[in-house]
């Protein structure tokens, strides 16, 4: 007997509609793997994903899901965690939906840092809509909308999380789904905003084009643009431009946005007190 | 499609479901032990489909049904299947697979 699938997926929408060697059904499983260590119910899960390839997530993980309008995805989460706070909403979004179109959500869900879930498959491409620049695409490679090279700067998207103020930030590849598998548990503990950045292949749409055909040479790629975030900060500044750290990247405890959002509904009630500049005063 | 097939269908380590197998080969590139290998099938969409050649070197280390994108391939419960220990041999055949293209040996030419 293997890990019981049945339990946790649409067993009559396999297989996936995902193309072969897709790092999206690894990073499915690893979550629900990371589901089952967490031992949550699934009826107290909600998966909220957007449009692309990762927008399939929801179709697939049997609980609760809500497959929203594109790059929305946060501004839904944000409400069913509002209206259910003992409820676990985990968000799935890529790149261009979490990054480009969504952009304005995501960093918004990171400064309120509400209890929040959300993995960010990084693929380096619009995949669906057959290779077009996103913001995380390497200069240099081809795309369909960058034929001679693309030229625009890329998005660190983790670093653009803590910046934002999310109290859990991470960024693991898929090359090692139990790494990848701990990272998960430990943002699913997490109280307040977790921010899990997966780097993923699309070998057919970026790949195809970038001298990486198949999905073990892209995942070869990924290899050598990662270093594990104790070996990153023992290099020189030069590698340190090259290379992307992986692992937990920041991990702090921050007030969180649905114990506030209580206070001012007790207060609202008149039991208790009004929050006052006091309250916050450790914290400009 | 339908259901997966996560019951042990008779002592095995490892076994398929060939319903959802796409032959993307990561579980044949990620294997230590030179148990997995491709084999020319002309039903499949890519040409050719997952065969397990050496179940009896299989050390259960859950690489291939952890990093198979599509839920194809299941590996027994340590309570329920002794595997065996990694050795040299199954080293070297390994790295002939991956030298094959990822194809079993007795398979030849490009897929």
């Amino acid at each position: 007997m293997a890990f019981n699938y049945d339990k946790y997926l649409r067993v009559n929408k396999m297989p996936t509609l995902w193309c072969w060697g897709c790092g999206d059904g690894v990073i499915l499983k690893a979550t629900i793997r990371a589901i089952e260590k967490m031992g949550w119910d699934m009826n107290d899960v909600c998966v909220v994903s957007g449009i692309g390839c990762s927008g399939r997530f929801s179709s697939y993980i049997d609980c609760n899901t809500v497959h929203t309008t594109h790059g929305r995805t946060v501004a839904y989460a944000t409400g069913i965690k509002l209206a259910n706070p003992d409820k676990h909403v985990i968000v799935v979004a890529g790149d261009g939906d979490g990054l480009a179109i969504g952009g304005n959500h995501t960093i918004h869900g990171c400064r309120r840092n509400i209890d929040l879930n959300f993995i960010l498959i990084n693929n380096f491409i619009y995949g669906l809509t057959n290779s077009q620049t996103s913001p995380t695409t390497p200069q240099g490679m081809w795309s369909v909308t960058m034929k001679q090279g693309n030229i625009d700067p890329t998005f660190n998207a983790s670093g653009l999380a803590m910046g934002a103020g999310a109290s859990f930030v991470a960024r693991e590849s898929m090359i090692d789904p139990k790494k990848l598998e701990k990272i998960l548990v430990k943002a699913f503990s997490h109280k307040g905003f977790s921010f899990v950045e997966v780097l993923s292949n699309c070998h057919i749409n970026l790949g195809r084009k970038n001298k990486m055909a198949n999905a073990m040479e892209n995942l070869a790629w990924i290899d050598s643009i990662t270093v594990p975030v104790r070996k990153f900060d023992a290099l020189s500044e030069e590698e340190k431009a090259q290379k992307l750290p992986t692992g937990v990247l920041r991990q702090v405890e921050q007030p969180e946005y649905c114990d506030l959002y209580d206070r001012v509904i007790e207060a609202a009630q008149g039991k208790g007190a009004k929050i006052t500049r006091a309250d916050f005063d450790n914290k400009i | 499609m339908g259901t997966f097939k996560t019951e042990n269908p008779g002592n095995q380590p490892v076994w398929v479901n060939t319903n959802n197998c796409k032959a993307c080969d990561i579980c044949v590139a990620v294997c230590p032990a030179g148990v997995l290998g491709m084999k020319y099938n002309k039903n499949s969409t890519l040409g050719a489909m997952i065969s397990i050649d050496h179940p009896e070197s299989c050390i259960g280390c859950m690489e291939c049904e952890l990093s198979c994108p599509d839920f194809a391939i299941y590996v027994a419960d340590r309570k329920e299947y002794k595997f065996a220990k990694l050795t040299d041999e199954a080293k070297e055949r390994q790295a002939a697979i991956v030298a094959n293209n990822y194809m079993s040996l007795d398979q030849k030419g490009a897929k």
